[in-house]
């Protein structure tokens, strides 16, 4: 079956002021599968992620070149809406963010940014956001409650919920379960699973069992490079490059 | 992986090399005892049933903690995944010598139908075989390996080829039934554990390449279609 590609990196190169972050990559991210990225602290894997809706643009000192292609155009060249770009490629963090309103406003905002307006529409989106965030059976009766009252995976899903409403097509997720306790990062890992069926999913992970378990594609990154980009269970399996199985197998890092 | 796993790790290498050691020596003597009628060496091969059972689960114990504890990965999870399979291969071998012996206690007394030839080098052709696989586990070097497939066949073709001499002296002479039997039972005994070594070869294959290689498949195909019959007749039909 051939792969169809949602975005395709090209040559990225990404300066800090005089710190050369990210090196010469080069990959393709395939629709609706699940790419994780992993290697060690400041490889410049969350660089990467957040090249990818242009995050990196509010960085002082920020210099790229390179190229990211997604539906045909160059998302770093001439004329691209960038508010566009991370509407249809939405980010999870790290740490969940929900604001401090309810747990229906926070699904709600981003619509309503958009201009949605109409209590049955927004309640469809609403609806059907927690439903895909595997939230429903926790929050479906308490709609009104504060959204900083639910538990950190609860809130984690809440924010994925919440870039779910917007329809994005590729969801990033940057280190989406370091802060969970195991149950919420098992829930949060079966929810991607599902979100892969209809998104494309870039992982940032420090958990290589939970790249091994979740992703189709991983990339390890080392030092602003792209060492090894392939298969997930090739990578685990058989890796080619010698420092990729060095790192995977906890030798460093 | 820390130092911890590093010396578990290369603990459960030395396990298996262990076992090997003893399986590979129990498979030899348990020949020798036939061939000599050497009871005593019989003894002490069926004295070791025990600690092969021992071993076996001890390799499997050390090989799971590993997984549970330290989940590795690539060439760690490969060789793990080897050691499991191996113990399992070796304590067949070990346990063909314990039967083996238990025939030289049987035949015990009795004068061997002729000299025995053929049934002492097929062991020595299925404990080299085993060497190999061993040394080519504990050097992660697949070179000794390369050849197991044409080794295989001759330890097949001897045991049929014993078969057929056994054949020959009890129907000349059926007070050699009870005997050729038994050499007919430890023929086959010793072919099958030419294909264990086979097969550790393949797990061993899997550790060293990552790649998985089927030995002897030609072999396998052939026999599972006949329902078991040997190849060499099923040519010559």
């Amino acid at each position: 079956m051939v792969k169809k590609i949602a975005l395709s990196v090209k040559n990225l190169n990404l300066w800090y002021g005089s710190n050369h972050a990210l090196i010469d990559i080069d990959m393709d991210v395939y629709e609706k599968k699940v790419t994780a990225l992993i290697g060690p602290s400041g490889c410049g894997k969350s660089t990467l992620i957040r090249c990818f809706n242009r995050m990196n643009d509010v960085v002082d000192n920020c210099k790229v070149k390179g190229a990211i292609n997604w539906k045909d155009k160059n998302i770093y060249g001439k004329g691209v809406d960038v508010i566009e770009v991370r509407k249809q490629i939405g980010m999870i963090f790290q740490k969940p963010n929900p604001f401090p309103k309810s747990i229906y406003d926070n699904v709600a905002y981003g619509p309503r940014l958009q201009g949605v307006r109409g209590k049955k529409k927004l309640d469809a989106i609403v609806h059907k956001s927690i439903k895909d965030a595997a939230l429903w059976d926790e929050v479906h009766d308490r709609f009104s409650d504060s959204a900083m009252s639910l538990s950190g995976g609860q809130q984690q899903r809440l924010c994925i919920a919440r870039t779910l409403a917007i329809e994005p097509e590729i969801i990033l997720m940057d280190e989406p379960t370091s802060a969970l306790d195991p149950i919420s990062t098992s829930k949060i890992e079966d929810l991607v699973f599902e979100l892969k069926k209809k998104y494309t999913v870039i992982i940032v992970t420090h958990n290589m069992q939970q790249a091994a378990r979740v992703s189709d594609h991983t990339g390890f990154m080392y030092l602003g490079e792209m060492i090894e980009y392939d298969r997930t269970q090739k990578i685990f399996e058989r890796p080619k490059k010698r420092l990729t199985e060095k790192y995977i197998s906890g030798r460093f890092g | 992986m820390g130092e911890r796993f590093e010396q578990e790790f290369e603990e459960l290498k030395t396990m298996v090399l262990d076992m090997g050691k003893l399986s590979t020596e129990m498979l030899d003597k348990s020949v020798r005892s036939l061939k000599n009628n050497d009871m005593e060496l019989a003894d002490w091969v069926i004295s070791k049933k025990g600690e092969i059972a021992r071993m076996d689960d001890d390799i499997e114990t050390r090989a799971l903690r590993l997984l549970t504890l330290y989940q590795p990965v690539a060439t760690d999870m490969r060789t793990i995944a080897c050691c499991l399979k191996l113990n399992t291969y070796l304590a067949r071998v070990g346990r063909y010598g314990k039967d083996i012996a238990c025939v030289t206690k049987a035949l015990k007394g009795k004068k061997h139908v002729s000299k025995l030839v053929s049934l002492p080098y097929m062991a020595k052709l299925v404990t080299d075989m085993l060497n190999d696989a061993l040394y080519s586990f504990e050097h992660f070097d697949v070179s000794k390996m390369e050849d197991f497939s044409e080794r295989d066949d001759d330890v097949d073709h001897l045991r049929w080829s014993i078969f057929r001499e056994c054949l020959s002296y009890m129907m000349e002479e059926p007070k050699y039934i009870k005997q050729c039997a038994n050499y007919i039972m430890v023929a086959r005994y010793l072919e099958r554990c030419g294909d264990n070594a086979c097969k550790m070869n393949e797990k061993i294959h899997y550790m060293v390449t990552g790649v998985r290689v089927e030995v002897d498949k030609d072999y396998t195909a052939e026999c599972c279609e006949d329902g078991g019959e040997p190849c060499q007749n099923k040519q010559e039909q």
